[in-house]
């Protein structure tokens, strides 16, 4: 099976449109503003999705579909979320009253509405009909969370079956509710939708995978630099390469102040790369560099532009190896801003000549939470795609 | 075949956000709100008559043909400025505030004719000064990010950021 940018394209309007139509059916029917922030076309592990599910606690229901297209499509929220949108839809019901069963049907009521209106979309893309089953809830931490969905992935060789996912993030209620709605669909649909988009310029879907575990080592040895200077265990939360609309990639950040440093990257491929930590965060890394001393503004700026180079070259050198090639890496910029604001600039750049971009983004944090790491790189990307082509089993 | 749509539901708790590349027209007493400015700019315009307002948020000065006009300065306000003419605004009365368009970093890509930053707000003032708009007020250029909210009854531009705290334009 082989995927394009094209195809990629097409997924990523159809997923948006579909959760448009979602957003816009919770706020007819239901009275909730509602709006879509993000929609990304994330390349996976099943393993990734479950470990995100289960760090963030997310309570979810599903609803499967079948016919001319086969997947699953999985509503996510927070457990204060949840509870949240249920106080919304019924708030002359006492809050304690609406959990348990109450809540679990008031929550499968919306994912009907949502999920049915976003599966339409791509049926009628198709021209075919697709069915929906009755949505399922899932709050059992037993339970890995994608295990009702058995979407077969597609072989990278290797243990890790990869999946394509279709990821919305959306709120409600100004902000007060987060959620995400996930399209997981059967590998042989992705090569239906594929098919009905075109292949020119293709690649093979291995190459994406293999980029993808590329990115894994890149996060693991940033990790493992980072515990190495800190001399805190640390680990990889995760670690993604989504396709996203270039507005899409600042609007993935929130308002919420961030420190940390920016940088350019060049060679094949070049881009931008950011490291940011939220504020706590960097104070604990300062301090943790600077220990027993009273660090001053310029040296916690220091201290953050040095974890900054060390993270990124971390990250980036496994690339240059996979792809036989040099990646050159400027000076580290170091910023301290609105979160969304900082990465602004980068896709910016980007946006004067791509519509879309790579995104890549891994989180890296301490067990005892005493600091949250996150790199976002943010590649060219036809010169990507050139470093794909290299990836690939044929080349 | 048009499978991409921008269109935000119709607001009901008075609150209307506004993304990336996308504009939004309020013709009663909501806020319109939009964040994570860098080089983008953000244009809000007010008829203090009729109190329909819009804001814009944009990422780059201009559009190539086919492109997404709402991620333009030239097409969105354009764009802006006939949604609020269809909600009632009298275009010779709509005063401009603008924020943003900052240079956050020195890219080596930028070339001769300056940041994407300083290019925004050039454009926005070119576009802004064709339809005969006055800006009325102004918080541009710098190295900061700005977060905005548009109070449509009162035409008040809130600018938020992370270095200089709030002030009301």
């Amino acid at each position: 099976m082989n995927l394009d940018v094209r195809s990629l394209r097409t997924f990523s309007r159809l997923a948006h449109s579909g959760a448009e139509k979602a957003a816009g059916s919770l706020t007819t029917l239901a009275g909730i503003d509602t709006y879509v922030n993000v929609t990304k076309v994330e390349l996976g592990t099943k393993a990734d999705v479950e470990n995100e599910f289960a760090e963030r606690d997310l309570v979810s229901v599903h609803i499967g579909f079948s016919g001319g297209l086969d997947g699953h499509t999985v509503l996510a929220f927070s457990p204060e979320s949840a509870e949240r949108l249920v106080d919304a839809l019924m708030p002359d019901i006492d809050a304690t009253d609406a959990e348990g069963e109450l809540a679990e049907s008031s929550l499968k009521e919306v994912a009907n509405i949502m999920l049915g209106g976003f599966i339409d979309g791509w049926a009628d893309y198709l021209d075919t009909t697709v069915d929906i089953t009755t949505p399922t809830y899932v709050d059992d931490e037993n339970d890995g969370p994608l295990d009702h969905v058995d979407a077969e992935g597609f072989e990278n060789g290797g243990d890790d079956e990869h999946v394509l996912v279709f990821r919305n993030q959306l709120e409600a209620a100004d902000n007060a509710i987060e959620f995400d709605l996930y399209m997981v669909p059967t590998a042989s649909s992705i090569g239906t939708i594929v098919e009905a988009s075109g292949e020119d310029g293709a690649l093979p879907v291995e190459s994406f995978a293999a980029f993808s575990e590329m990115i894994n080592d890149g996060a693991n040895q940033a990790s493992e630099d980072i515990t190495a200077m800190t001399g805190i265990d640390t680990t990889v939360e995760v670690s993604r390469l989504s396709f996203v609309p270039i507005e899409g990639v600042p609007m993935s950040l929130t308002d919420a102040v961030r420190r940390g440093v920016v940088l350019e990257f060049s060679g094949t491929p070049s881009g931008y790369i950011a490291i940011l930590f939220d504020e706590p965060s960097a104070e604990n890394i300062a301090s943790s560099l600077l220990p027993g001393m009273e660090g001053d503004e310029a040296m916690r700026q220091s201290a953050i532009q040095e974890i900054g180079n060390i993270t990124t070259s971390g990250f980036l050198d496994g690339w240059a190896n996979a792809l036989e090639t040099t990646i050159d890496i400027s000076p580290p910029k170091h910023v301290h801003d609105i979160g969304s604001a900082i990465i602004d600039p980068l896709a910016t750049d980007l946006a004067q000549s791509q519509e879309y971009a790579f995104l890549i983004d891994s989180t890296i944090r301490t067990d005892d939470d005493e600091f949250t790491c996150d790199i976002y790189a943010l590649p060219d990307e036809t010169e990507l795609r050139k470093a794909l082509k290299q990836l690939s089993p044929a080349a | 075949m048009q499978v991409y749509t921008t269109d935000t539901p119709a607001a009901r708790s008075g609150r209307i956000k506004v993304g990336i590349a996308d504009y939004a027209v309020s013709g009663d007493e909501s806020t319109l709100t939009t964040s994570g400015l860098g080089s983008c700019i953000g244009v809000a315009l007010y008829d203090p008559e009729t109190g329909v307002s819009g804001l814009a948020h944009a990422m780059l000065p201009e559009a190539d043909d086919g492109s997404e006009p709402a991620k333009f300065v030239d097409t969105g306000i354009e764009l802006l400025l006939s949604e609020m003419r269809a909600a009632g605004a009298d275009i010779d009365r709509v005063v401009a505030k603008i924020a943003g368009g900052s240079t956050m970093f020195d890219f080596t890509s930028a070339d001769g004719d300056g940041s994407i930053g300083d290019r925004n707000v050039a454009a926005t003032r070119t576009t802004l000064d064709g339809f005969g708009i006055d800006v009325v007020a102004e918080d541009v250029g710098g190295s900061h990010g700005r977060s905005l909210e548009l109070d449509s009854q009162t035409g008040d531009l809130r600018v938020r950021s992370a270095k200089s705290g709030n002030h009301v334009l």
